[in-house]
């Protein structure tokens, strides 16, 4: 028989009580009224011979209920053999999750849960069965349950340190919802073909707070599992770091030529006094021109500087936080703001300073702003234009008849990957542009318009109207188009027809010509032709062309490391290779046409190039990663989780007891001896009632 | 203490102590006692006595000339004063412990009980001779003092004073001895009734002034049958009922001593008796009364024709 709560047996220590009070008995506060004590003599109360126990039975009847009463309280139980599984060691399915993140390159803390995890693999039974899993952003299976059993016995455990000895945490944010989900997923996809046995996770991670555990809400845990939780501590408790604020279009950091950053300071940090500068050449220290920006950050809190752009050739691309003891996040990537240079060649019959003409509203449109400087370079068709203002210009723009050398010279570049944008505004340009799409002849006549006509279809998809998709912006049915010239797009090989009339006739069509394209816009964006330049719609709508044209490519941006850039609108190939350039130097060609830019895995800067147009983009590490203050147990707990509490291995010895404690809970619970006790305690207690009362009578009769 | 005559154990019904008292009337149970014991005397040994001649003692200036003899004057023409025994009847003063200790009765009934219907039995036996009859009850100090009379209702405020429960917390025989030494001018008897459980030496003397100045003195002895065995069981804590004092007693380890401690007081109390020409009577409560008024007043009988006799003429 085994007991519960053993402590109480302590209270057999009270079977003294009756035995003593046997033998004292004759001190007790009995009284006798006597006459005179003049004659009587006090006796020493003194246990003689004749005063020791007198009533056997009785005593043993109480000794008896006080020691059935103490036996009954420490809660007595049968031990029961422990089912067949349990006797031999229970079959254990272990999933070792290990946190790969950024935060894990804090001291030691990886090779801390590499070593505490191998000691588990190599500590597992024969019948056990083991999967390694690292995670950060996703979660990668080193080795599988499959791995494992393929494996003879006496080389797991080398199979697991040799598939973790390669590893390093990355630079990736902490998803530890996901890949606690994963890993219980594959636990419960390998159970029912087995017995079930022992299902558990075992978490390898430093718990810091930005671990996104969102996902776990929804989750439903598998029964029967549970989750051991080794948390890792790094030494220096506390951490800052920094982060790139990129610019809104409209801020005007630009014209300070500052970048924005934001020091964060954990909550349970100890240093406060950071400075902030753009790191030198080796990435270690500050440089000191222009001078470090100092920064007071308390415990738990924040702080947004800015850090000047530096003119005298200091690599301008790293910024770097000092004064913190957790360097892993300290370095942020910024690809400093550059205005964009570019320049538009237009042909056409009028002048820029004719302000109903075409020219002029061009030119309106596109002022030199902070991020860009669009230089309009008007021209006459018979004015020359040189080689190099060609090759600098992004777009080209006709908008009359030109000689037929420079329409073919345009023809030229255009094919060469220049965007061509031609807005057909009398049937007598028919000719220059059928020499510039490249057919024999194109028939353009001019289209007879009742009252106005109106944009009817219009393809939001190309990036000419992606700018209006939205409903809200999508109305151009109070634009009135006066005038319009008749295309076929069946006469134009390749032709897209972008936007249509109301009437059915083309608006807007691109040709591909080469590794360029053309736009050909059959009416005019001046009053005489439409209302086009005066609608709101005109400005967006130059500036998508632009973009188009690689002109107005917006050159920067950030994303984290893990993340793949969303490609910039308008980033479309000239039809030369699409190179990236990673932070590690060379640079990967990505084919001719690229959708999906690859996911940064280091953080540092990236180009992508496609022919002229660059575009730059800074992966950094997820801020989260840096909030490191660790997570309590609980926390997984209040998601849902079904976590064991004392988790670290070291303290198995505990979970065995506490294992063998809920199981003689168990048992107890079930036997409830405790009443049988009660109820013997009681019949003892009856029993030495009837006897005491009989013995009383007894003595009294006497 | 001796055992009862033959002819009134033969001829009387004793009544049992036990029966006695549960009769709640004093004045009924002292009645029955008295009626009980009636039987066996045939005569009153004191009727009549005081009337008896004694001798002539010539005249002296002073003498209250309603004694003188005439008789003898018109014969010899001299003065004599005729002596009488007594003149008046006997006086009859009763003297009854009430202090606490007397509270102490292991048979259903008290000392105190026991004394007082003995008490009472005498009182009311002395009133129905005719004789006057006086209470003082006492414990450590003068309680009751009813003055020796007989005069209708009197007995019935000796019923009274001696139905008083006993709740004197000491015993102190010198203050009621001193007191009816002041007191009773003529002489009389004395009746003490009391446990006498208390030291001999302070009221010896004033006992011996007592009956030096004449009365007649008897002592009574009441004592409770487990007071004189002593067959206490079990150790307990025994409390005095006049001090209030406790002492654990082993019964069965002090039981000799106490014995012989309390039989060295009883014959201290006799041999004081006998010193003095005091009548000394113990009695047990489960004894009954009859016996103890009868073998008293055998006792008394006898000696008053002893003294009789021997008085000179």
């Amino acid at each position: 028989m085994s007991f519960l709560a053993p402590l109480f047996l302590i209270g057999s220590l009270a079977l003294a009580g009756p035995i003593l009070f046997h033998l004292i008995r004759r001190t007790t506060k009995e009284q006798t009224q006597f006459s005179s004590l003049m004659f009587l003599f006090a006796t020493p109360p003194r246990l003689t011979r004749r005063s020791r126990i007198e009533h056997w039975l009785l005593l043993a009847l109480r000794c008896l209920a006080l020691g059935l009463m103490a036996l009954g309280f420490a809660r007595p139980f049968l031990k029961q053999p422990p089912s067949g599984l349990e006797a031999n060691g229970t079959r254990q399915r272990i999933v070792l999750l290990l946190d790969s993140s950024a935060s894990m390159r804090r001291d030691d803390l990886w090779n801390e849960a590499r070593r505490q995890a191998e000691a588990l693999a190599q500590g597992a039974g024969v019948a056990d069965e083991v999967a390694v899993l690292t995670f950060a952003r996703s979660t990668e299976v080193l080795v599988s349950f499959e791995d494992w059993q393929r494996t003879p016995v006496s080389e797991r455990a080398a199979l697991v340190k040799g598939r973790l000895a390669d590893r390093q945490p990355g630079w990736l944010g902490t998803h530890l919802g996901a890949a606690l989900i994963r890993a219980s997923d594959l636990l419960a996809e390998s159970a029912g073909k087995e017995a079930p046995g022992i299902r558990r996770v075992v978490l390898f991670s430093d718990l810091q707070s930005g671990s996104h555990l969102e996902v776990l809400q929804s989750y439903e845990w598998p029964k029967e599992m549970e989750l051991v939780v080794a948390p890792l501590a790094a030494k220096k408790p506390g951490n800052a770091s920094v982060q790139w604020l990129p610019e809104a279009g409209e801020a005007d950091s630009l014209a300070t030529n500052q970048v924005r950053v934001r020091i964060s300071n954990t909550s349970d940090a100890k240093s406060e006094q950071f400075q902030v500068n753009w790191a030198n050449a080796e990435g270690t220290g500050l440089v000191t021109d222009p001078a470090p920006v100092a920064a007071y950050v308390p415990a738990g809190q924040n702080r947004t500087l800015r850090v000047v752009v530096p003119t005298n050739g200091v690599d301008a691309r790293r910024i770097l936080l000092t004064g913190d003891g957790q360097p892993f996040d300290n370095l942020v990537h910024v690809v400093p703001p550059e205005p964009v240079r570019s320049s538009v060649i237009y042909w056409g019959t009028d002048s820029t300073s004719d302000r109903r003409q075409p020219a002029s509203f061009l030119r309106e449109t596109l002022p030199a702003t902070r991020r860009q400087f669009v230089t309009l370079i008007a021209r006459t068709p018979e004015q020359p234009v040189t080689p190099a203002e060609l090759e600098a210009a992004v777009l080209y723009v006709v908008t009359g008849a030109i000689p037929a050398e420079t329409a073919a010279e345009i023809r030229r570049r255009v094919m060469g990957g220049k965007l061509l944008l031609v807005a057909l505004r009398n049937p007598a340009m028919a000719a220059t542009a059928s020499q510039l799409v490249g057919v024999e002849s194109l028939p353009v006549s001019e289209a007879v318009v009742r009252d106005y006509a109106m944009l009817g279809t219009l393809d939001f998809r190309h990036p000419c109207f992606a700018p209006f998709a939205d409903p809200r912006f999508s109305d151009f049915t109070r634009i009135h188009f006066w005038k319009y010239r008749q295309v076929s797009a069946d006469a134009l090989p390749g032709a897209r027809v972008v936007a249509g009339f109301d009437s059915g006739d083309p608006a807007l069509l691109e040709i591909p010509a080469g590794r360029g394209r053309i736009l050909l816009l059959t009416s005019g964006w001046n009053p005489e032709d439409s209302q086009f330049a005066l609608s709101t719609k005109f400005v967006p709508f130059i500036y998508s062309i632009l973009e188009m044209a690689g002109g107005a490519v917006t050159t920067t941006g950030q994303t984290l490391v893990g993340d793949a850039p969303e490609l910039p609108a308008g980033f479309v190939g000239d039809g030369t290779d699409i190179t990236l350039q990673g932070p590690s130097g060379a640079p990967v060609s990505l084919g001719r046409m690229v959708t999906n830019l690859p996911v940064a895995e280091v953080p540092g800067v990236y180009s992508l190039r496609a022919g002229k147009i660059t575009f730059r983009y800074t992966a950094n590490l997820d801020p989260l990663e840096s909030r490191t203050v660790p997570l309590s147990v609980d926390e997984l707990e209040r998601w849902g989780a079904p976590v064991r509490h004392p988790t670290s291995p070291a303290a198995a010895g505990e979970q065995s007891r506490i294992k063998t404690e809920l199981q003689s809970q168990e048992a107890e619970g079930r036997q409830k001896l405790w009443r049988w006790f009660v109820v013997a305690t009681l019949a003892v207690l009856l029993g030495e009632t009837v006897i005491a009362g009989w013995t009383a009578r007894k003595a009294g009769a006497a | 203490m001796a055992a009862p005559s033959a002819p009134l154990k033969s001829s009387a019904k004793l009544i049992d102590p036990g029966t006695l008292m549960r009769i709640r009337s004093l004045e009924l149970r002292a009645r029955a006692v008295v009626q009980g014991f009636w039987s066996g005397i045939h005569r009153s040994p004191y009727h009549g006595f005081s009337s008896e001649f004694t001798e002539y003692r010539q005249y002296s200036v002073g003498d209250d000339p309603r004694y003188l003899d005439w008789r003898v004057y018109g014969r010899s023409d001299r003065y004599f004063i005729k002596k009488f025994e007594d003149e008046t009847n006997l006086r009859f003063q009763l003297v009854v412990d009430q202090s606490r200790s007397m509270t102490f009765g292991s048979a259903g009934y008290t000392k105190a009980e026991y004394a007082a219907t003995l008490a009472a039995t005498l009182a009311y036996f002395v009133y129905q001779q005719g004789d006057a009859v006086g209470l003082l009850t006492f414990d450590a100090e003068l309680r009751d003092m009813l003055p020796v009379r007989h005069r209708t209702g009197h007995l019935r405020r000796i019923f009274g004073a001696l139905e008083r429960p006993a709740a004197g917390t000491g015993t102190d025989f010198v203050l009621p001895l001193q007191q009816l030494a002041g007191a009773l001018r003529r002489r009389g008897m004395v009746v003490v009734i009391s446990d006498f459980l208390a030291p001999l030496e302070p009221w010896e003397r004033h006992l011996a002034t007592l009956t030096a100045v004449g009365h007649e003195v008897v002592l009574f002895q009441v004592l409770d049958p487990r007071e004189l065995s002593f067959d206490f069981r079990d150790a307990v804590v025994f409390e005095d009922l006049e001090s209030g004092q406790k002492m654990y007693v082993d019964p069965a380890a002090v039981r000799e001593r106490y014995q012989r401690a309390l039989a060295a007081h009883g014959s201290a109390l006799r041999g004081v008796a006998e010193r003095l020409g005091v009548a000394f009577h113990a009695l047990r409560t489960d004894e009954p009364l009859e016996l103890a008024v009868f073998e008293y007043l055998q006792k008394r009988l006898h000696q008053t024709r002893v003294e009789r006799r021997q008085s000179p003429g």
